[in-house]
């Protein structure tokens, strides 16, 4: 990694914008799809009550199992990011 | 990485390079022409499409409708249930291979023509320059300090920008929800919380994208772009500059001889940079960031008949065509792109077309394997859960079939089931023991709707009884 100091360099100089996209917006693609998978399976209204929400409504249920999902995978899209750094090691060669 | 160090900077480090540099923002100049036409048509057959189809009725309904909040789907005669899962990914699967076999035709006609965000961005750039003017004009507003005449300007458009992504907000979920419905809720202000909601969400997503972002979508948010270069092949309709002609560029007079003066067709007059909604120039080669808009040939066709060239400097063509070789249509990829997609689309007609929206499905009971009545009678329950996935209330009559003599006890003789729903009935069925020839046999249950002639389906299921005496 010491080798390539230019790359090093711009990798910390990515631009903010292109840094929160790449979390933000894989992870909503997949959350996407996640939330089409699930809800073609479960009934969010039948979810609500099992839980003890009859008040929910559908277009609830669906919204908050979106961002649920959304949460979820942005969080493993930013320890991606995050776990990709360049870290400093000993020297082995 | 450390493997690339000091070498020549490969493809991907200079689009690596080109990622970290600071945006500039991008005002690409008006065009016209054949392509521009085409592009306006697509743009008003597509946004025509989204924004008038949720009105139109059909039967009492909404004619196309993703009934999120009531878990249908109407296209207009057809329901679909969630049951009918396999259909909608089938036509997910169908959607993906077409764009595969698209792509690997006309390359990225798709993005340049038919992508939501080529769309929307040009319809944000339509609505800017009426309210901005032309390029020159809007450069000209950026570089200039805040005034009250640049804030009412800037006002304007944003006021716009936003009242029309609001409006996209609005339309997007009523895609979702039937749109006359949430039409009254939003003119008597009874919107629910949920639905506000994801109309600000799309609104601000619209103004977002098409407003701020732009060619930033394509070159670092879409997928499609990225992966696209692997559906590409020589014979893929590309937009492409005719270097061989072209160079050497420079300016010349008009009635100049380029031919003497060493010069090529291409007068260095960058028009074709000025209108290119990206910002490459096109005389750089073949560019990822190239969303094949075609502007770029629209306008240099304009400077080319100016100059009493012949058109066509820069065009559509394929890398074989620019080779001075034959494009071949018809290559292996593309025929076994389109016999897939001719097999899927054949299995999802004759799907729908033989699609029967009844379904009966058999629970044993378990706790039982089976009882002895006191008449001498082996009797074994089941829970039946009929799904009537027509779209009104149908009344069924139940026959088992395949034991000799079975004899079926239900709470009632005919089964009600409302549209759509899911409706659980506890039977019984009995059967002398001389009728069973081993422990396990099949037996098979018939519905049949006396509402509409024809509905019918059938479901086995297993009928337990003692080992039989020899
Ligand atoms: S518009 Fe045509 S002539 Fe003008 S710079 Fe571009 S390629 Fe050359
Ligand atoms: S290079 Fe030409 S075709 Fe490609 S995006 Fe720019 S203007 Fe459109």
């Amino acid at each position: 990694m010491q080798k390539n100091p230019t790359i090093y360099k711009e990798q910390q100089e990515l631009p903010t914008i292109q840094r929160v996209v790449s979390v933000l917006w894989p992870s909503f693609l997949v959350a996407s799809l996640a939330t089409v998978l699930f809800f073609s399976l479960f009934d969010p209204a039948d979810l609500g009550r099992l839980a003890g929400y009859p008040e929910l409504t559908r277009t609830g249920g669906y919204t908050i199992g979106f961002f649920a999902f959304w949460l979820m995978t942005a969080i493993s899209c930013g320890m991606t990011c995050y776990f990709r750094k360049p870290v400093h090691r000993p020297r082995i060669d | 990485m450390s493997a690339t160090a000091g070498k020549k900077p490969t493809v991907d480090q200079e689009v690596e390079n080109e990622l970290y540099k600071k945006r500039q923002k991008i005002y690409p100049r008006e065009v016209h022409g054949i392509f521009a036409r085409m592009r306006t048509l697509a743009m008003i057959a597509l946004l025509g499409i989204f924004y008038g189809l949720p009105w139109l009725q059909w039967n009492g309904h909404q004619a196309v409708l993703f009934d999120l909040p009531a878990r249908k789907f109407y296209i207009f005669g057809l329901t679909f249930w969630p049951q009918d899962f396999i259909y909608l990914a089938l036509l997910l699967i169908i959607a993906a291979l077409s764009l595969f076999l698209f792509t690997a035709l006309a390359g990225r006609l798709w993005c340049g023509y038919a992508c939501p965000q080529t769309v929307w961005t040009e319809i944000f750039l339509w609505i800017e320059r009426k309210v901005e003017g032309s390029r020159q004009q809007q450069i000209k507003l950026d570089k200039q300090p805040m005034s009250a005449r640049k804030f009412r300007i800037k006002f304007t458009k944003h006021l716009i920008w936003i009242l029309f992504s609001l409006w996209t907000g609005f339309t997007f979920v009523g895609w979702f929800t039937p749109i006359h419905e949430l039409w009254n809720e939003l003119i008597h202000f009874q919107l629910g919380p949920w639905e506000t909601f994801w109309i600000l969400f799309y609104g601000f997503a619209t103004y977002g994208n098409a407003g701020w972002m732009r060619e930033q979508v394509c070159i670092y948010m879409c997928p499609y772009a990225r992966f696209q270069s692997a559906m590409f092949d020589k014979d893929t309709l590309l937009v492409a500059y005719d270097e061989k002609r072209g160079e050497p560029r420079g300016p010349r007079k008009k009635s100049a001889n380029p031919r003497e003066l060493g010069l090529g067709d291409c007068i260095d007059c960058t028009m074709c940079v000025q209108v290119c909604p990206t910002g490459i120039d096109i005389r750089d080669g073949l560019q990822y960031q190239c969303i094949g808009c075609a502007a770029c040939i629209d306008i240099c066709d304009d400077v080319m008949e100016k100059m009493n060239y012949p058109k066509g400097l820069v065009r559509y063509t394929t890398e074989r065509a620019l080779e001075g070789e034959h494009t071949h249509i018809l290559r292996p990829r593309v025929i076994v792109y389109a016999t897939l997609l001719l097999i899927l689309f054949g299995a999802l007609v004759y799907a729908i077309a033989t699609r029967v929206p009844l379904e009966l499905d058999i629970l044993r009971d378990r706790n039982t394997l089976y009882n002895e009545t006191d008449e001498g009678l082996i009797e074994n329950v089941y829970t039946l859960k009929v799904v009537n996935m027509t779209n009104r209330p149908q009344k069924f009559k139940l026959d088992v079939e395949g034991l000799k003599d079975a004899k079926l006890i239900a709470r009632s003789d005919l089964i009600e089931a409302p549209p759509g729903e899911v409706v659980s009935v506890p039977v019984r069925v009995q059967v002398d023991p001389e009728n069973l020839p081993q422990p396990g046999n099949d037996i098979r249950f018939h519905l049949e709707s006396l509402t509409q002639p024809g509905l019918e389906t059938t479901e086995e299921g297993r009928f337990l009884g003692p080992r039989p005496e020899m």
